[in-house]
């Protein structure tokens, strides 16, 4: 099978790139999704809170990707659900396997990578003691009780306090169980604050920083945890362990971008993002590969996730048609206070309109300012009121912008 | 009163696994009884799977001289039985002068032993062979015939040959009582049923002094002592193909770095006495202390890539030699105890010396319809896209992948369920397809396993567990548990 672009995926970064593919375009465009269903993530996600800034609207998950479902249902894109991506090879053939349509090859004149993320899990963290039933991931979770209809248990405590850990403590509360508390191992929370406030706050459900579990108990089923206060240097301080009974731990704590297609095809991975080094087109590294959304880096917002999915869309499209070969380009890196930012690379000549940047900064501060400098010389300033690790941060770079900056590499800090 | 055999076998580990397969052999009627719900759920399920080349043990001993043996017969158990054997040797690093004496002395044990091809040679020799290996290692005792088997696979495939050839496996039957009348052993009593038979073999593991017990027959007693070991990503699995063990001193007992023959590393064992068999824990000393020794043998090794860890008891005797014999105080009750390591390197060895005490008994009469061949199914993600192809077109279900990981296909589920030796929790699942021990930790694939195997057994998804009654996965059904909220008020 031969298509134009081929976009693993069926989330809205996928969904995203599918449609701008086509509008941009390209004859033909294939979704490869391994779920039942498209929607991706967002699936499971039924609380409200998406599109505000795409559609000024607070939709649920569901409603947010049925937006781009109908959307895909008025072209001739052809998506093909429950077909799993095997592998993807540097030539851009997938290996497809699927129950109605048995074991694929398409081969693709450009591929658009949006596999999304997975959770980080027990082990990741080295979480000591037994192993029994009843540790979950906190999106398993949202899966086992908005999809499956099960309750995965009946006393919890959650670990970390990321966003799907904090949205789980107050689904998990609505469904009857009782959530015992929060415990995050850094100072301050991992999700946003308007989470802590709507999903423990208003159900007096306590949050316990720089607390971790440090003690797994029961050899069948789950019978409690151990909890300690940790220092500064992030280890438990000796004497302030306690026992929590509880059937169910819930862990929140870390998403990392699904990559092994990547990998396997040697597209070049980003040390911090976990996702592939990408330019202004979301072009990867690999000729003809473009990646968008929690594929590249772990967005906290789904509008930002549709953007790049759009982006990668449109560039994969004129990929296929024979342009935007790679030429020269600059580097973008990040300079004090910045875990990441995105793009990692740019190519100045081909911006016309402006480039979205996405970055992350490593530490919380009031009153900064984003500072993008080109050889020392800055180029563009940006004041925020506060800047929190939890909360990306999202500016243009107009194409004016860009002039000033010439041939010179670009830094972009947080002061 | 339950059925009649001639031969109970208590443990289906790989030693009672591998006694029953033998003894299929023999006109005989054999059950082998577990009280878990699966094979392979004791130590056989937590080791380093490697078939040691047989240096280590002092001369003399019953485990030199079984672990030697183990080794000449395992090509032929893998050639029947169809698992997998990679034989890459396995090497013992000195890291400074002061460890050369060590390396001289487990070479002359080697060669007292009878180890095939032991030698000592630099450490550039070493990293010619591993490229990977510290350079601050000097010398390497090396042993070319040490191998590396999944140990799962291989107890799998002893159990299914031995299904296949009449031996019955009765699981989730813990036995709770030995009979014995006039010195002579009559049978077990198990949690399912009582079972009268003419011989009762003991593998029951680190329970086997309890069961010796039972049966007025405890003639040594078993001290538990656990390892863990640390799993990391396929995708690490080029630094090194053999194990690399450390000096066996003070701090640095045994273990070191290796790669399973389904290309893991695998970084471990630890060791240390607990006081209780269960206990199977994981603490963060454990951890550190694999952590630390193990990563000096393989430098900018990148230990994030960990996938999972877990322990498992060693079932150490006092003398710590094997302790396999035919109990002085009860007539036809074997005991086949203290099977800590090389337990799987020697079983081969355990079975044929146990097939040899069943002998002295009495003799035992060949049958001519024994077929000592089991096919292994080889994993969907193991074959060529051509077979791929044909075994979708053949069964849609193989392009159904559940696990996305391992790229387990649901086909391969619905096969461990029902195969001769039936998966009934998930992680029975687990052992027998890799569904779940890729990099999620089946976090994805989890409720999907779950789904299938509520289907396939005919149970709501809330009565599936992870390892048998007791570990269920859910509380309940939301609807379910909303009603009865209703009713409670
Ligand atoms: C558990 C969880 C809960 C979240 N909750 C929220 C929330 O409440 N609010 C919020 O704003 N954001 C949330 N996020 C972030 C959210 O993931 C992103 O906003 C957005 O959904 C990411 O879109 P995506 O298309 O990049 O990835 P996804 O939505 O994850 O979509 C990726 C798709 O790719 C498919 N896929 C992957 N590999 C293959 C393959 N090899 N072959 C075929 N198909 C493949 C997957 O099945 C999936 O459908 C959550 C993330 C997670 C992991
Ligand atoms: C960390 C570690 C690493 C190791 N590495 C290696 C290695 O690399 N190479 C090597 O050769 N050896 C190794 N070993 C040793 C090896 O694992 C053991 O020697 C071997 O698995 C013992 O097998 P078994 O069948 O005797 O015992 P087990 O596998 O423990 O089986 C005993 C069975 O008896 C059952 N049972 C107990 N009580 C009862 C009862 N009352 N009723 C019914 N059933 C009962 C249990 O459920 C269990 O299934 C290692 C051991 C550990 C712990």
């Amino acid at each position: 099978m031969n298509v134009d672009v081929a976009v693993v995926g069926g989330g809205p970064a996928g969904l995203a790139a599918a449609l701008a593919a086509k509008e941009a375009g390209a004859p033909r465009v294939l979704v490869l999704e391994r779920d039942f269903e498209l929607g991706g993530i967002l699936q499971q996600c039924v609380h409200d809170g998406f599109g505000l800034l795409r559609f000024g609207e607070r939709l649920p998950g569901p409603a947010y990707m049925q937006r781009y479902i109908d959307a895909l249902a008025q072209t001739d894109v052809q998506v093909l659900t429950d077909s799993m991506v095997l592998e993807l090879t540097p030539e851009r053939i997938l290996y497809v396997a699927s129950p109605a349509a048995g074991l694929l090859a398409v081969q693709a004149g450009a591929v658009v990578l949006a596999m999304g993320c997975r959770e980080r899990t027990r082990n990741q963290i080295w979480l000591p003691g037994t192993r029994p039933a009843g540790i979950f991931t906190a999106g398993a979770v949202q899966r086992y009780i908005n999809m499956e209809g099960i309750l995965p248990g009946r006393r919890v405590v959650i670990l970390g306090s990321g966003d799907v850990g904090l949205i789980m403590a107050r689904r998990l509360t609505l469904e009857g169980a009782e959530v015992e508390g929060v415990y995050e191992v850094m100072p301050q929370p991992g999700g946003l604050t308007r989470n802590i406030v709507q999903c423990l706050e208003d159900y007096n459900i306590p949050l316990h920083l720089s607390h971790t579990v440090v003690d797994i108990h029961g050899e069948k089923r789950l019978t409690g945890v151990t909890v300690a206060q940790v220092g500064p240097d992030r280890r438990p301080v000796p004497g302030t362990e306690r026992y929590i009974p509880c059937d169910t731990l819930v862990l929140s704590v870390g998403l990392i971008p699904e990559n092994e297609l990547s990998r396997g095809a040697g597209v070049e991975l980003h040390p911090v993002t976990g996702g592939p080094v990408v330019d202004e087109s979301m072009a990867t590294g690999l000729p003809g590969v473009f990646a968008a959304g929690n594929a590249v880096a772990v967005f906290d917002l789904v509008d930002y996730v549709s953007a790049t999915g759009e982006v990668a869309g449109r560039s994969a499209a004129r990929y296929a048609a024979g342009e935007l070969r790679d030429g020269p380009a600059l580097a973008v890196q990040p300079g004090a206070n910045v875990s990441f930012v995105l793009p990692q690379r740019l190519h100045p000549e081909r911006v016309h309109a402006g480039v979205a940047f996405y970055l992350r900064v490593k530490e919380s501060k009031e009153r900064a300012q984003v500072v993008v400098r080109a050889g020392g010389e800055v180029v563009k300033t940006l004041l925020q009121v506060v800047v929190r690790p939890p909360e990306m941060i999202s500016f243009t770079l107009t194409a004016s912008e860009l002039a000033r900056a010439g041939a010179a590499d670009l830094v972009v800090s947080v002061e | 009163m339950g059925e009649e055999y001639d031969v109970v076998i208590v443990g289906a580990g790989i030693t009672g696994c591998g006694i029953a397969r033998e003894l299929a052999r023999y006109d005989l009627r054999i059950l082998v009884v577990d009280k878990e719900e699966d094979v392979c759920c004791g130590a056989s399920k937590a080791n380093n799977g490697m078939v040691h080349s047989g240096y280590e043990p002092k001369p003399g001993t019953l485990k030199a001289k079984l672990n030697v043996r183990g080794v000449e017969l395992y090509p032929r158990w893998a050639a029947e039985l169809d698992f997998k054997l990679v034989q890459t040797g396995s090497m013992v690093a000195a890291f400074s002068e002061e460890e050369l004496p060590a390396l001289e002395k487990f070479l002359e044990r080697g060669k007292v032993n009878g180890v095939p091809g032991i030698e000592i040679i630099s450490g550039d020799e070493a990293r010619k062979k591993e490229p990977n290996l510290s350079p601050e290692i000097i010398a390497v005792l090396w042993t070319p015939s040490a191998g590396y088997v999944e140990v799962q696979q291989v107890v799998l495939a002893l159990a299914e040959n031995a299904v296949a050839n009449g031996v019955r496996f009765l699981l989730g039957a813990e036995v709770t009582d030995v009979l014995v009348e006039g010195g002579r052993v009559q049978g077990v009593v198990t949690t399912r049923g009582t079972f009268r038979s003419r011989y009762v073999i003991n593998a029951a593991g680190v329970y086997a002094d309890k069961v010796a017990e039972m049966a007025g027959a405890r003639e040594f007693t078993i001290h538990p002592r656990r390892g863990t070991l640390i799993v990391f990503d396929k995708r690490e699995g080029k630094h090194l193909s053999c194990f690399i063990g450390a000096v066996p001193g003070e701090y640095t007992k045994g273990g070191g770095p290796m790669t399973t023959p389904d290309g893991n590393p695998l970084w471990g064992p630890s060791a240390i006495e607990v006081a209780d068999k269960e206990d199977t824990a994981v603490s963060a000393e454990d951890l550190r202390q694999v952590i630390e020794k193990d990563g000096r043998f393989i430098p900018n090794f990148p230990t994030d890539t960990v996938i999972t860890y877990f322990s498992g008891n060693r079932p150490a005797t006092y003398t710590e030699d094997f302790f396999i014999e035919p109990s002085a105080k009860v007539h036809g009750f074997v005991n086949v105890a203290g099977i800590q390591s090389p337990g799987v390197a020697s079983s081969p060895a355990i079975a044929e010396m146990v097939v040899g005490i069943m002998k002295e008994y009495e003799p035992l009469h060949e049958r001519p319809d024994f077929n000592p061949y089991r096919k292994r199914f080889v994993p969907f993600r193991e074959r060529s896209r051509e077979e791929q192809a044909a075994l979708i077109a053949a069964d849609p279900r193989f392009g159904h992948i559940i696990c996305r990981c391992e790229h387990v296909t649901e086909a391969e589920i619905v096969r461990a369920i029902h195969s001769a030796i039936p998966a009934r929790n998930v992680d029975a699942v687990k052992r027998r397809t890799r569904a779940g021990m890729g990099r999620c930790q089946g976090g994805f694939c989890g409720p999907r396993v779950a789904a299938i195997l509520a289907r396939e057994l005919g149970v709501p998804v809330t009565a599936v567990t992870k390892k048998g009654p007791g570990s269920e996965l859910f509380a309940g059904r939301i609807e379910d548990l909303r009603l009865e909220k209703g009713a409670a008020k």
